[in-house]
C-alpha cells in the first residue's frame, strides 16, 4: 500500500514539475519586433492613418451643420437651449495616444535617422491633425507629446494656451514638412510632405483670420499667422507640380468627385474605395434618400451667390428674386450643375430633376458627392474617391490670406480664384482682382467686410469647397456664427396649386398643393393619368407655424420653405464659438476650466445674439 | 433472468439491487437449498399452511429474487422470475418479505397472497456522480442536483443542451434561438462574474467536453455541483459550477438490443405576423412618414416608389377586382400592387426530423460492451435552400476485468453534423432582418417573365439561388482510456483516465451576385461580396487524472474517506480563416476559383494548459454528523508567471437530526431530516490567455491605402499591473426532508456568492489618458439565491394494477447586487455600486397627448416623433418627475437621472418547473413546464419587428398594430400616433426606454409531453421482443405569457440576447428577427430485443 501510494505521488510530482506551465502567444506581436523593422513602422502608420476621415465621414461632413442647408432637423448645438456642457461628448484621446506611443517607441528605435524622421514626420503630422480638430472645437486644451502612465501628472494639468498649442502644432508642421521622403504619388492616399504643406496653410489661415476676427491679443499676431499660410501655401504652388484639374467640356469640377482614381493633379490626399476590395462608401444613399440622415437641402441665398458665366453676378440680374428654377439656373458657373440637380440633369439616361416630394423639399437636391448611377442610392456602393487636401484649398488658403494681409496682387487673383472661375466656366473677371463690392455678399452674408476682394475669395471659397467640411470653421473663426440662423427659404414657384413645369420642356413636373381641392384642380388642367407617374405631388401650407413645407409669398409667387416653424429657435450666441467641455471631463480634472459662457450647466439660450 | 435489466426505466439503484439479488441467486448455496426445500416438502401437515404468491413492485412488474422469510426461524425461498414463490410455514405465522431498495414489509400469511412491495426510499439509496468518484445523497453535503436519462427519453430534440432546459433547478441554458446546431453555454446560480465572465465547466465521463456533440440517449445522468464545496475539486474551471455528465454504463447479462426511432413534425412557436395586404401597408407606409416628416413619400427604401396616385390607382384596381399584381408600362417598367406574404414564402408550413437510435449492450464478469449509434435528420424550415441538418453519433464502450482487482475500459465517442445555413447577400443579416426593411407585402416575388423582382433579390432570391450560405461542419473525436484497481479489500482505489479529442468546427461560406429586374428585358445585378470564406476552427485536448480513494471504518461508527489524485490538461485552438473575393461562377465552391485581389487571411491561436493535485476527505459519524474537505492546488497557463498557481480550499458539513437517538418521531410523518452548510472559495480561471501581456496586434485595415488593404498594427492595451485572481466564494446551507416514508421530498438551498477582485476596467482616469483606463481587479458582486424542490411519489391501485404517479415541483430564483465597481459619479451607462443586475432605467409616461392644447408649454427637446421636434395629440407624454420643466436624462447618473427611474428589470425572476408522472398498466403520461415569474423587456432600437412602421416608416407592419394605435377616433389606444422614426418609443435606445413600451414577459410554458404504452409482455413475447413502447411526445406545445395579451410574433424566449451569433452583426437586427423556437410532435417507437 504505501508503495503505491508513493509511486503515485512520485509519478504526480514527476509530471507536475516536468510540465511547464508557459503558453507564449503566436499570433501577436512584440514591441521590439515592430519598432526595430521598417515594415513595422509602415504597418504601425497604416494603423494611424485612421485618425484621418473615412469616405463617408467626407461626404457628410456637413451633413447637420451649416449656414447653407436646411435640414429635416435642428442640429441641437443650434437649437435654443438643445445644448449644454452634459450634451457634450466628443472629447476623444485616443488618437493621440496611438501617435504618441509611436513616436516614443519610434524615437527609440535602433533604425536609421533618415528612415525614422520619415515616420516621425508623417505621426507628428497626424498629431497636428488631431490638435487641429480639438484647438477648434475646444480651444485651449492641454497638451501632451507623450503616452501617459496612469500616474503621470499631465493627467490632471491645466488647459495650455491656444497659442501655445498652436505653435507646437505649427512645430509638427514644420518637421513634417522637412522630413517627409514621400512626395507627389498616383494613388493620392499615402501622407506626403505635400499634404504637410496644404494642411499647414489650412492651419495657419484658420488661426490668422480667428485671432484677428474675434481680436485676440496674444504675442503671436495674426498677421504672423497669416504669413505663415500664404508661404506654406506658395511654398507648395512652387514646388508642388500641382494644377486645377481640367477637361476640354464643362464636367471637370463634377468628375473630380465621382471618379474612382483620383485626379493627380490635384488631388494631394485623398480617401479611395474599390469595388475589387469591397470597400464601399453610402454617399448615394444619404444625398438621395429623403428618410436616411438629415436631409440637407440648399437654401437659396447660398444658390443666388454662384456667378453667372459671363462674370456678373447673378443677384445683379432685376428679378431674380422671382426667377423660378428653370430661369434661375441658366448660364451659370458650371459648379452649380455638379452641386445641385438642375434642369437637364441625366441618371442613367432619363431626366433626373430634384426629388422634390421628398428630398428636395427646398427644391435644391445636392448631388456633388453622388454619382449617376442609382445602384448606391439605398445601400453601400459608392466606390468614387474623396478629396481631404486639394489643390484648390491650396490656392483659396493662399488668396484669401493674401488678401487679409492687404498684399494680394493680380497675378495672385489670376493664379488662384481666376483659375477656379475659369474651370466653372466663367469667362470675366479672372485676371484683376475685383474692386467693387458686391452688395448682395454684403449685406446677406459679410456686413462688416468691405474689402471686395475678401468678399470676392469669400464668395469663391463657399462655392468651390462647400459640402467639402470647412463651411462651420470658415464661419467661426470669420466671426460670423449667427449665419446658422438664417431663415431656410427654397426656390421661387409662380403658383401652388397648379403643375408646373421645372425644366421648361413643356411636361408638368409638381404640384405645390395647399389642400385636397387644390390638387384636385391642378390635376385637373392636366392630362394627369397621363403625368401621373412623373408628376410630383407636394402638400404644403401657408401657415408658417405648420410641420410641413410652407410657401411664403413673394411678389406674386411664393418661396418654398422648411423649418419655418422653428426658425426663431434656431441660435448662435458668442459662447457657440467654442464648444463647451463635457461636464464630465471637469469633473474628473477639476483643473479643467469651461469654455466661457457654458458654466454650470448654461445653456445656448441664445444670450449674445446680435 | 434477463428481464429484470432491460426495462429503460428502472433507476440505477433497482438496477443495482437486482444484479445483486441475481448474483446471489446464482452463487448463494443457501438460496438453492431453500429452493430445493420446497420441492421435497411435498406433504403437508397439520398446522402448516402452505402459501403461495407473486410480489410486484410497484408499477406491476414481477420483483424476482426477494427473500420470504417465515418471521423468527430461517425458513424462506427466493422469489423465481416471475416473482413468484411458495413456502410452507406454520399457520398463524407472519411472512417477511425483503428486497434490496425495498421496504421490508410483515404480514400475516395466506394461502393466496398478492404483495405489492413500496419501493424503500431511494433517497436512501440514491448514488450522485460528484467530482471524481459518487456519493450516497443522504451523505452528501454539498448543493448537488441532478437528473437520470428520463429527462431525454422519447424526446426529439437536436442536441442534449435543448433537452436539459429547465431540467435542473438553477442550471440555466438560455437559447437565442431554434437553430437545430444552437446550444448554450451552461450557467449555475446566475450572474457569474462581469469582469472575466465564467460559466459552469462541462463535464463528460469526468473530462471537459462540448454537451451539444454527444447522443442524448448515451446520457445515464447528469449531476450539477452547485456550490464551491462540491465543486473545488475542479480548482479554477469549476468556479461557477460544474456539469456532470455521465454516459451510460454496459449492462451485464444477455445482450440487449434497443431500437428507438422519433418521426417528428414541426413548426415555428412564433414568428413575425405581418400585415399581408398591400393597401393595408402602403397606406399605413404612407401616414407614418407623413406624419413624421410633413411630406409625401417617393420611396420605400428605394424598393418601391410611390406616390398616392399609385395608391389611388391600387385602390381603384381592387374596386373592380383587377387581380393582377404587376403592370407592365409603356416604357417596360413593372408597377407592382402586391399582397405578399413574405412569411410564409419564407417558412415551409410543417417541416419534420427523424432521430434513430440503436444501442447493443452486454457482457459477463469478464467483459462488457456498449456500442449506440444516432442518426438525426432535420429537413429545414426555409421553403427555399432549407437549412437541413444531420448528425450522426456512434460510442463503442467496452471494459475488461483483467485481473481481479483491475479494469480497463475504453470509451470512443464519434460525432459528426452538418448544417447548411443558408443567408441572403450580406452575411451580417439574418433574412428576418432583411424581409422587414426591404420585402414589402405590395412587391410580389417575381415579375411576370420569372426574373425576380427587386425585393425578392434582396431576401428569398439569395437563397433560391442557392449560392449564399455558410455550411458549418462539425466533427469531434474522443477517446477515453482508463484503469480503475481495487486493493485491500475494496478499500483502497486507484483509478486513472487519458483523454484525448479532437473536434473541428469547419465552416464554408459564400456570396454571390443575384439577379433581379423592374423592366422587361432588363436584368440588374444586386451585387453579393462574390466572395468565397472558409474558417477552420480545431481545438486538440488532451487530459490525464490519476486519482486514489481509500475507505476506513472504525468501530462500527467512524467512518473515514479519503481521495487525492493529479490533473492535467492541456487544449490547443486554432483558427485559420482566408477569404478571397472575385468568384469565377455562380457555382464554385471553393476558395481556389476565387480571382479577387480582396484576399484576406487571419490566424487565431490560443493555447493553454492547467495542472492540479487535489483532494477530499470525508468523515462521518454513524452517517449522522458528516464531514467534507476539500481542496485543490492548482495551476493555470493563463495566468503571468508568478500568479500562475493558488490553492483553493473548502468545507462542508451536514448532520442528519433524523439520525439521532433523540429524534422519535415516526418515518410515517417525518421519515429523514438533513441540514447541512458549506462554504468554499474558488479562483476564477475563465482569463483569455495572454491577456496579461502587452501585445500588438495585427489586423487588416478597411482603409484603401496605395492601392490595398494592408496589414494594420494597433497600440497594445495598457497592460494592468497586479493582476490576479478573481475569486468566487460561496456560502450554501441547505435542508433535505422527506416526509411520508419518503414518499413526500423536499430540498431547499440557500446561497450568497461573492465574486470578488472581478477583473473590470480602473479608476477612471481622464480622458486624456487616451485608451481604457487599464483593467485590474477593481470589483466586487455578490450573488444570492435559492431552489427548492418538492417531490410526490405514490400509487394506488386500480382494476388490480397499481397506479402511479409522481408530482415535482421546483422554484429558484437569484438576485445580483455590484458591491464595488469603478464608476465613482454612477453614471447609468455602466455599471455602478449597488447596482442590481438587470435594472432598467425609463422614464414613467402619463398615457397620450389628447390634445394639440395640452401639449402646449411641453418642452421635451430629447426625443421626437416629428421632424420639427414638434409635439401633437396622440404622443407619448412623459412626466418631468423632477419638475424641472422639461423632460431631461439629467447627468444620466443614478443620482441626477433627470426624470428617469428604474422601471424594472430584464434578468428572469422566480423561475420554477412542475411535472406530472402517472403510469398504470403500461400506459404512461408525462407533462413537464417551465416558467419565470417575472422579467421585463424593453423592445431595442431595432426591433423592428416589435415597433413595425414607428421605427422606419417602410418597415413591415406588424399585425397587432392595426387598429391599436392613436386616432382621435381611438384615443385609448395602446400605440401612439401613427408616426415613423419615433424616439418617444424606444428608437435612439436605452435613454429613451419608459415603462408605457416596457414588456413583461414572464411565461409559463408546456416544454414535454408524452403519451405513451409499453405493450403487454404477453403480446411481444412470441416476437422475441423484450418491450415494445409506442408514444406520442411534444416540445413546446403551449405558452403563455402577459405580453402576448397585446403582442404576438415573437417567442418570449428568443427576445432576449442575440439574434443570431452565426452572423457578424447579430445584436443589432432586432429582435424577433431571429431563427424561430420550433415545436413538434413526435411520434415514437421503442423496441428492445
Amino acid at each position: 500500500m504505501k508503495k503505491i501510494i508513493n509511486i503515485i505521488l512520485s509519478l504526480s510530482l514527476l509530471t507536475l514539475f516536468g510540465c511547464s506551465l508557459e503558453e507564449e502567444p503566436v499570433t501577436s506581436l512584440g514591441k521590439q519586433a515592430v519598432f526595430n523593422s521598417e515594415d513595422g513602422l509602415k504597418a504601425y502608420m497604416y494603423g494611424l492613418y485612421d485618425i484621418l476621415p473615412t469616405p463617408d465621414g467626407i461626404q457628410q461632413s456637413e451633413a447637420n451643420l451649416s449656414d447653407y442647408f436646411a435640414y429635416s432637423g435642428v442640429n441641437s448645438f443650434i437649437y435654443k437651449d438643445g445644448y449644454n456642457e452634459s450634451s457634450s461628448s466628443s472629447w476623444d484621446w485616443s488618437g493621440l495616444r496611438s501617435i504618441n506611443y509611436f513616436i516614443e517607441n519610434c524615437e527609440k528605435s535602433t533604425l536609421s535617422d533618415k528612415i525614422k524622421n520619415n515616420y516621425l514626420g508623417m505621426a507628428r503630422f497626424l498629431r497636428a491633425y488631431f490638435y487641429y480638430d480639438k484647438v477648434t472645437t475646444y480651444g485651449d486644451v492641454p497638451w501632451i507629446d507623450h503616452p501617459l502612465a496612469v500616474d503621470d501628472p499631465l493627467l490632471y494639468a491645466t488647459r495650455d494656451s491656444r497659442e501655445t498649442v498652436m505653435e507646437k502644432v505649427y512645430a509638427d508642421l514644420q518637421f513634417a514638412e522637412q522630413n517627409i521622403t514621400q512626395g507627389k504619388e498616383s494613388t493620392c492616399t499615402l501622407i506626403t510632405k505635400w499634404a504637410a504643406y496644404a494642411f499647414a496653410s489650412r492651419v495657419c489661415l484658420f488661426e490668422g483670420t480667428f485671432r484677428k476676427y474675434h481680436s485676440l491679443s496674444l504675442s503671436t499676431s495674426s498677421d504672423t499667422w497669416l504669413d505663415r499660410a500664404a508661404t506654406d501655401a506658395r511654398f507648395l504652388m512652387d514646388n508642388g507640380g500641382y494644377s486645377i484639374f481640367t477637361t476640354t467640356d464643362s464636367t471637370a469640377y463634377r468628375k473630380l468627385f465621382t471618379s474612382d482614381a483620383p485626379k493627380t493633379s490635384e488631388i494631394i490626399l485623398g480617401v479611395c474605395s474599390s469595388a475589387s476590395l469591397n470597400v464601399y462608401h453610402k454617399a448615394n444613399w444619404n444625398w438621395n434618400t429623403a428618410s436616411y440622415g438629415n436631409c440637407p437641402n440648399f437654401i437659396r441665398p447660398f444658390i443666388n451667390t454662384y456667378l453667372m458665366r459671363d462674370g456678373s453676378a447673378y443677384t445683379d440680374k432685376t428679378g431674380y428674386e422671382t426667377e423660378d428654377f428653370s430661369s434661375e439656373c441658366k448660364n451659370r458657373d458650371y459648379r452649380l450643375y455638379a452641386t445641385i440637380r438642375t434642369p437637364g440633369y441625366k441618371r442613367e439616361g432619363s431626366i433626373a430633376l430634384p426629388d422634390f416630394s421628398g428630398f428636395a423639399r427646398t427644391g435644391y437636391h445636392p448631388m456633388k458627392f453622388s454619382v449617376d448611377s442609382k445602384d448606391g442610392d439605398n445601400t453601400l456602393k459608392n466606390t468614387n474617391s474623396l478629396p481631404i487636401f486639394r489643390y484648390a484649398e491650396v490656392l483659396l488658403n493662399y488668396a484669401e490670406a493674401k488678401a487679409e494681409l492687404g498684399t494680394i496682387s493680380d497675378s495672385d487673383w489670376e493664379e488662384t480664384v481666376g483659375q477656379l472661375r475659369k474651370r466653372g466656366g466663367v469667362t470675366s473677371g479672372l485676371s484683376t482682382k475685383p474692386t467693387k463690392v458686391d452688395s448682395y455678399l454684403k449685406t446677406t452674408y459679410f456686413p462688416k467686410i468691405s474689402n471686395p476682394v475678401i468678399l470676392e475669395v469669400r464668395r469663391e471659397r463657399a462655392v468651390e469647397l462647400c459640402m467639402e467640411g470647412f463651411r462651420f470653421d470658415d464661419l467661426r473663426r470669420w466671426d460670423v456664427g449667427k449665419l446658422v440662423m438664417m431663415p431656410w427659404r427654397g426656390m421661387f414657384i409662380k403658383d401652388v396649386n397648379v403643375a408646373l413645369d421645372m425644366d421648361s420642356n413643356g411636361t408638368p413636373d409638381v404640384i405645390y398643393y395647399t389642400d385636397d381641392a387644390g390638387l384636385a384642380s391642378a390635376k385637373s388642367k392636366i392630362d394627369w393619368d397621363k403625368y401621373k407617374s412623373t408628376c410630383a405631388v407636394v402638400n404644403v401650407s401657408k401657415d408658417l407655424t405648420s410641420s410641413i413645407v410652407t410657401v411664403i409669398p413673394n411678389g406674386t409667387g411664393y418661396n418654398l420653405g422648411w423649418g419655418t416653424k422653428d426658425e426663431k429657435l434656431r441660435v448662435f450666441g458668442k459662447k457657440q464659438y467654442l464648444y463647451p467641455i463635457p461636464a464630465l471631463v471637469i469633473t474628473k480634472n477639476g483643473k479643467l476650466t469651461q469654455n466661457s459662457g457654458w458654466e454650470d450647466g448654461a445653456s445656448n439660450d441664445g444670450s449674445d445674439v446680435e | 433472468m434477463d428481464c429484470t435489466f432491460v426495462t429503460q426505466r428502472i433507476g440505477f439503484s433497482r438496477f443495482l439491487a437486482a444484479l445483486l439479488a441475481a448474483t446471489a441467486l446464482v452463487c448463494s448455496p443457501d438460496y438453492s437449498n431453500a429452493a430445493t426445500n420446497r420441492s421435497l416438502g411435498e406433504t403437508t401437515q397439520i398446522g402448516e399452511l402452505p402459501v403461495s404468491g407473486v410480489i410486484l413492485d410497484a408499477k406491476g412488474q414481477p420483483v424476482a429474487g426477494a427473500n420470504v422469510i417465515e418471521k423468527g426461524t430461517s425458513n424462506g425461498v427466493m422469489t423465481d422470475m416471475a416473482g413468484k414463490f411458495s413456502l410452507t410455514v406454520k399457520e398463524g405465522a407472519e411472512l417477511e418479505i425483503s428486497f434490496i431498495g425495498y421496504t421490508t414489509q410483515s404480514l400475516p400469511a395466506r394461502g393466496s397472497m398478492r404483495i405489492v412491495l413500496a419501493e424503500d426510499s431511494e433517497f436512501l439509496k440514491e448514488v450522485v456522480v460528484v467530482g471524481y468518484g459518487s456519493q450516497k445523497k443522504v451523505d452528501l453535503t454539498g448543493a448537488v442536483a441532478n437528473v437520470g436519462s428520463e429527462a431525454f427519453e422519447n424526446r426529439t430534440l437536436p442536441n442534449v443542451t435543448q433537452a436539459l432546459q429547465g431540467a435542473i433547478p438553477n442550471l440555466n441554458l438560455t437559447l437565442e434561438d431554434g437553430k437545430p446546431t444552437r446550444s448554450s453555454s451552461f450557467n449555475v446560480r446566475g450572474s457569474t462574474s462581469i469582469g472575466q465572465g465564467g460559466s459552469a465547466l462541462v463535464l463528460i465521463d469526468g473530462v471537459e467536453g462540448d454537451p451539444s456533440m454527444i447522443n442524448p440517449n448515451d446520457i445515464e445522468s447528469v449531476s450539477v455541483l452547485k456550490d464551491a464545496a462540491s465543486s473545488s475539486i475542479y480548482g479554477s474551471r469549476g468556479s461557477f459550477g460544474v456539469v456532470l455528465i455521465t454516459t451510460k454504463a454496459s449492462k451485464k447479462g444477455r445482450t440487449t438490443i434497443n431500437y428507438t426511432g422519433n418521426f417528428s413534425i414541426q413548426r415555428p412557436t412564433e414568428s413575425p405576423d405581418y400585415v399581408t395586404d398591400g393597401i393595408e401597408y402602403a397606406t399605413h407606409f404612407r401616414e407614418a412618414w407623413y406624419n413624421f416628416f410633413g411630406t409625401v413619400p417617393t420611396a420605400m427604401n428605394g424598393f418601391q416608389q410611390y406616390s398616392d396616385a399609385w395608391l389611388d390607382t391600387f385602390k381603384e384596381r381592387r374596386k373592380n377586382g383587377i387581380k393582377d399584381e404587376v403592370v407592365t408600362e409603356d416604357n417596360g417598367s413593372y408597377t407592382y400592387y402586391g399582397n405578399t406574404d413574405w412569411y410564409d414564402e419564407l417558412f415551409k408550413d410543417n417541416t419534420f426530423a427523424q432521430d434513430h437510435n440503436v444501442t447493443i449492450s452486454g457482457g459477463d464478469d469478464k467483459a462488457d460492451f456498449y456500442i449506440s449509434g444516432r442518426f438525426y435528420k432535420y429537413d429545414g424550415l426555409y421553403n427555399y435552400n432549407p437549412d437541413t441538418y444531420k448528425s450522426v453519433n456512434l460510442r463503442v464502450k467496452g471494459s475488461l476485468n483483467v485481473t481481479k482487482w483491475l479494469k480497463i475500459s475504453n470509451n470512443m465517442d464519434l460525432s459528426n453534423s452538418d448544417y447548411n445555413n443558408p443567408t441572403i447577400l450580406s452575411r451580417a443579416w439574418t433574412v428576418q432582418r432583411f424581409i422587414e426593411l426591404t420585402a414589402f407585402p405590395t412587391m410580389p416575388l417575381y415579375n411576370p417573365d420569372g426574373s425576380y423582382t427587386k425585393s425578392m433579390a434582396a431576401t428569398l432570391g439569395a437563397f433560391e439561388s442557392g449560392n449564399n450560405y455558410i455550411k458549418t461542419n462539425k466533427k469531434s473525436l474522443r477517446n477515453m482510456t482508463s484503469f480503475t484497481s481495487s486493493f485491500l479489500n475494496n478499500r483502497l482505489h486507484v483509478n486513472g483516465d487519458y483523454t484525448f479529442s479532437y473536434q473541428t468546427d469547419q465552416t464554408d461560406a459564400k456570396s454571390y451576385d443575384v439577379s433581379y429586374s423592374q423592366k422587361a428585358g432588363e436584368m440588374l445585378i444586386r451585387s453579393g461580396q462574390n466572395t468565397a470564406y472558409e474558417f477552420h476552427p480545431s481545438t486538440t485536448y488532451m487530459a490525464a487524472n490519476i486519482y486514489a480513494e481509500y475507505e476506513q471504518k472504525f468501530a462500527e461508527a467512524h467512518n473515514f474517506k479519503a481521495m487525492a489524485g493529479y490533473n492535467y490538461e492541456k487544449s490547443k485552438y486554432r483558427n485559420s480563416s482566408m477569404s478571397r473575393n472575385g468568384l469565377l461562377l455562380s457555382g464554385a465552391e471553393s476558395i481556389e476559383l476565387s480571382t479577387g485581389s480582396n484576399v484576406t487571411t487571419d490566424e487565431t491561436i490560443r493555447n493553454w494548459k492547467v495542472q492540479g493535485l487535489f483532494f477530499r476527505l470525508n468523515y462521518n459519524f454513524k452517517e449522522r454528523y458528516l464531514v467534507e474537505v476539500n481542496g485543490r492546488y492548482d495551476g493555470s497557463s493563463k495566468f503571468p508567471e508568478n500568479d500562475q498557481w493558488a490553492f483553493f480550499p473548502s468545507v462542508s458539513a451536514g448532520w442528519r437530526v433524523s439520525q439521532e437517538p433523540f429524534w422519535k418521531v415516526s418515518p410515517k410523518a417525518i421519515s429523514n431530516v438533513k441540514v447541512r452548510a458549506s462554504y468554499g472559495s474558488l479562483g476564477n480561471g475563465n482569463v483569455n490567455p495572454y491577456s496579461y501581456l502587452e501585445l500588438l496586434n495585427v489586423s487588416t485595415s478597411g482603409r484603401v491605402i496605395n492601392g490595398a488593404l494592408n496589414n494594420k498594427i494597433t497600440m497594445p492595451a495598457v497592460k494592468p499591473s497586479n493582476l490576479t485572481w478573481e475569486t468566487a466564494t460561496s456560502f450554501d446551507a441547505g435542508l433535505d426532508i422527506s416526509f411520508l416514508n419518503d414518499n413526500l421530498r423536499f430540498n431547499g438551498d440557500y446561497y450568497i456568492r461573492k465574486t470578488k477582485d472581478m477583473y473590470t476596467v480602473g479608476v477612471s482616469l481622464p480622458d486624456v489618458f487616451g485608451a481604457a483606463s487599464p483593467k485590474g481587479n477593481y470589483a466586487d458582486m455578490t450573488t444570492r439565491g435559492y431552489e427548492l424542490s418538492l417531490t410526490y411519489n405514490n400509487h394506488f391501485m386500480v382494476a388490480d394494477k397499481p397506479f402511479n404517479f409522481q408530482v415535482k415541483a421546483a422554484l429558484f430564483d437569484y438576485k445580483s447586487k455590484i458591491d464595488r465597481y469603478n464608476n465613482a459619479t454612477k453614471s447609468l451607462g455602466d455599471y455602478y455600486e449597488g447596482m442590481t443586475i438587470g435594472e432598467i432605467w425609463g422614464y414613467e409616461t402619463d398615457g397620450l397627448f389628447q390634445s394639440e392644447a395640452e401639449t402646449q408649454g411641453y418642452v421635451n427637446t430629447i426625443m421626437q416623433a416629428s421632424a420639427n421636434k414638434a409635439w401633437h395629440a396622440g404622443d407619448v407624454k412623459f412626466v418631468d418627475r423632477n419638475d424641472n420643466g422639461r423632460i431631461d436624462y439629467g447627468d444620466n447618473t443614478k443620482d441626477n437621472p433627470g426624470d428617469r427611474k428604474i422601471i424594472g428589470n430584464s434578468e428572469p425572476r422566480y423561475q420554477y418547473s412542475f411535472g406530472l408522472n402517472l403510469d398504470w398498466n403500461g400506459i404512461f403520461f408525462s407533462a413537464f413546464f417551465t416558467g419565470v415569474g417575472k422579467q421585463d423587456w424593453y423592445p431595442t432600437t431595432e426591433s423592428s419587428a416589435f415597433w413595425g412602421q414607428y421605427n422606419r416608416s417602410y418597415n413591415n407592419m406588424p399585425q397587432w398594430h392595426v387598429g391599436n394605435y392613436w386616432t382621435e377616433d381611438n384615443t385609448d389606444a395602446y400605440l401612439p400616433r401613427y408616426s415613423s422614426l419615433n424616439s418617444t418609443m424606444g428608437r435612439g435606445g436605452s435613454n429613451f426606454y419608459n415603462d408605457r413600451y416596457l414588456q413583461n414577459i414572464s411565461y409559463i410554458r408546456l416544454k414535454n409531453l408524452q403519451i405513451g404504452y409499453s405493450l403487454p409482455q404477453r403480446w411481444i413475447k412470441n416476437l422475441r421482443l423484450q418491450r415494445v413502447q409506442v408514444y406520442l411526445s411534444g416540445e413546446n406545445l403551449f405558452c403563455w405569457s402577459p405580453m402576448y395579451k397585446r403582442v404576438t410574433g415573437f417567442d418570449v424566449l428568443t427576445i432576449t440576447g442575440d439574434t443570431d451569433s452565426d452572423l457578424s452583426s447579430s445584436n443589432s437586427q432586432g429582435s424577433g428577427n431571429s431563427y424561430p423556437l420550433l415545436k413538434s410532435m413526435s411520434l415514437g417507437v421503442s423496441l428492445t430485443f
